[in-house]
């Protein structure tokens, strides 16, 4: 378990760098693509698709760590009023269900990828393919349901307590790291 | 099951799931899902969830959310706002009141670089709170004066909430940002009104600071109203005289501060990655969020539930403004336990048929109001996120003691609110000049 944990961190930890890079990405081509339209009159062909396609990789591998740093908005004034275990047992049933609704989606956006594969389909201007872009934004939407999934089984730990994912080491220090990342 | 009992019986489970502390945008693209499934079928409710996800996902007009959240993260992350605190600290922290009517004033100013009202609270909490400290400022005005000033940041552009609110509308982001501007110093006024006279009927409430010389004050303007000026001048002006495009107007901001940041040696590289990491985390929390509502409109679409909601208004026999009232209540009422943007991404596809294609209400001026009713449940209890940020900058003040403060301000916010409705040209005045 510890492994899978120290995995999860660092998948969505690495995909979060390599969206960032996409956002900083858009931000230097389209102030290039102003740039070079205001002074040389030459915009930078196939802008428009490009900062979508970017944006598209950036939003998707972010997904994982904004969900592993509770990112994510939710109302929670009244189930935090209720005991520690009874929030867990809460928190098995949302993890279950939205975990399995992510999981279903990101193969759904795969095959949407491998769609486009066959069919050849590229951008408008450039002729890039779409695909790659489409399959990493699956990747990320995958890695937010292993996110689902860590905390699912962090929450089963909490809801029993004779669990014996409780008093593996992993899950104090995990529960360490997201009271960090929520303050 | 018929189309609309589904849209019912669906609202009903996403407020379940809500209240479950399932994360807003997860409930709404799930509950979307299950409600277009059985209104159509399984494969193809997957196909569209997938459909949504990609477009939202890679909408270049939706690209301009994450350069404006990160020009608000690269001006937090470089001090520019300590600095434009600092300079209306000079001008006016010697009055009565003057630290929290400066603060309104740094507020709104650092409001026209970021465009987030949560960044600005916290931005300006870190900075004002700890000079009103000193000069022994009530506890209750001091936070709530920074919690309620955060709100200025929603409506003084670039506003993420208007930016959503234009996407889902179809409206010109330029008017949405041009029409913010007024009612934006409307509130900053009012709220200044509000400190002047608690603080006139008990000077204990915020006893005056000292005097600056004003070779000081000269000072603190070269180190940081100058840059906002700039940077807002460029990128705001830029999208406002048709220069660029929303998110150009975006790339250039962040470009600017990151510049201005950078020259100014007030960014190193630890602060840089910081910003980013911040941004990719905000920005796909709010895109989740906005392929959760395009999955969740869909499925309004189909139940027929907002066009059958805008015949059953039109039909109805009571004036427009009374049906709008009732409109403004629902969405004070559900600001008060749901996010700004999450409420206005779930609401528009209902209500605004029904206010401007029935009601013939100006929809740049519903949007401006729609904003500011939201903006309130951000200082509201029992969620009123500001003032939880508040509290995370000063945890020794008791909840209880921010939410006392909140109170004159509300006042002062449900008072522009009314003036605003009364008087729509404050909203629409720069449009209507600027792109006739």
């Amino acid at each position: 378990m510890r492994q899978f944990t120290a995995f999860v961190a660092g998948l969505s930890q690495q995909l979060d760098k390599l969206a960032g890079l996409c956002i900083a990405g858009v931000m230097m081509l389209v102030v290039a693509n102003v740039l070079m339209r205001s002074i040389f009159s030459r915009p930078i062909l196939g802008t428009y698709e490009l900062v979508g396609l970017l944006t598209a990789m950036g939003v998707g591998l972010a997904l994982a760590n904004c969900a592993f740093k509770k990112g994510h908005i939710a109302v929670g004034f009244i189930v935090d009023r209720f005991t520690p275990r009874i929030q867990a047992i809460i928190d098995v049933f949302i993890y279950s269900v939205t975990m399995g609704f992510w999981f279903l989606v990101a193969c759904e956006v795969a095959e949407y990828a491998n769609n486009m594969a066959e069919n050849g389909m590229v951008s408008s201007t450039t002729q890039i393919p779409i695909y790659p872009f489409i399959y990493l934004l699956a990747l990320g939407i995958l890695g937010l349901s292993l996110v689902l999934l860590l905390m699912f089984l962090n929450s089963i730990s909490k809801a029993l307590p004779g669990f014996s994912l409780a008093r593996l080491p992993w899950q104090s220090e995990w529960q360490d790291n997201t009271r960090k990342a929520s303050r | 099951m018929s189309p609309l009992l589904t849209a019912c019986i669906g609202i009903a489970l996403f407020f379940a799931l809500l209240f479950m502390r399932m994360p807003i945008a997860y409930a709404m693209a799930l509950v979307g899902f299950i409600g277009f499934a059985c209104l159509t079928s399984i494969s193809t409710a997957f196909s569209m969830v997938a459909k949504q996800i990609v477009n939202t996902f890679s909408s270049y007009s939706l690209s301009v959310i994450a350069m404006f959240v990160w020009m608000g993260f690269l001006a937090y992350y470089s001090g520019i706002g300590s600095r434009l605190y600092l300079f209306a600290y000079r001008l006016i922290g010697h009055l009565p009141g003057g630290l929290a009517i400066a603060t309104q004033a740094a507020c709104a100013v650092f409001g026209a670089i970021c465009g987030s009202n949560t960044a600005t609270a916290a931005t300006m909490g870190a900075i004002a709170l700890p000079e009103m400290q000193k000069y022994q400022y009530d506890d209750s005005l001091a936070t709530a004066s920074v919690a309620a000033g955060g709100v200025l940041g929603v409506l003084i552009p670039p506003s993420v909430v208007f930016i959503v609110y234009g996407m889902a509308t179809e409206q010109s982001i330029g008017k949405l940002f041009m029409a913010g501007i007024l009612p934006g110093i409307l509130l900053m006024l009012a709220y200044m009104l509000t400190i002047y006279i608690l603080t006139s009927r008990n000077t204990e409430l915020g006893p005056a600071g000292p005097r600056a010389s004003w070779s000081e004050r000269i000072a603190a303007l070269k180190g940081g109203l100058g840059e906002v000026l700039v940077i807002f001048g460029l990128s705001i002006g830029g999208l406002f005289k048709g220069w660029f495009t929303p998110t150009e107007a975006g790339a250039v901001g962040a470009a600017g501060v990151l510049l201005v940041a950078l020259m100014g040696k007030n960014l190193n590289w630890e602060s840089l990655q910081k910003s980013l990491w911040d941004t990719t985390r905000t920005t796909a929390m709010i895109m989740l969020m906005i392929a959760g509502a395009m999955i969740f409109g869909r499925f309004m679409a189909i139940s027929r539930l907002p066009f059958e909601l805008a015949s059953w208004a039109g039909g109805l026999d009571f004036p427009p403004y009374l049906i709008m009232a009732i409109i403004l209540l629902i969405y004070l009422l559900l600001g008060c336990f749901i996010d700004a943007l999450a409420l206005v991404l779930l609401t528009i596809p209902i209500f605004y048929p029904v206010v401007v294609n029935t009601l013939g209400y100006d929809p740049i001026w519903f949007g401006v109001v729609v904003v500011m009713i939201v903006a309130m449940g951000v200082i509201t209890p029992p969620v009123g996120m500001n003032v939880y940020i508040i509290k995370g900058v000063v945890p020794d003040i008791p909840l209880e003691v921010i939410f006392k403060g909140i109170w004159p301000f509300l006042i002062a916010l449900v008072v522009c609110v009314i003036i605003l409705m009364i008087f729509p040209q404050i909203a629409l005045l720069l449009p209507d000049a600027f792109y006739h």
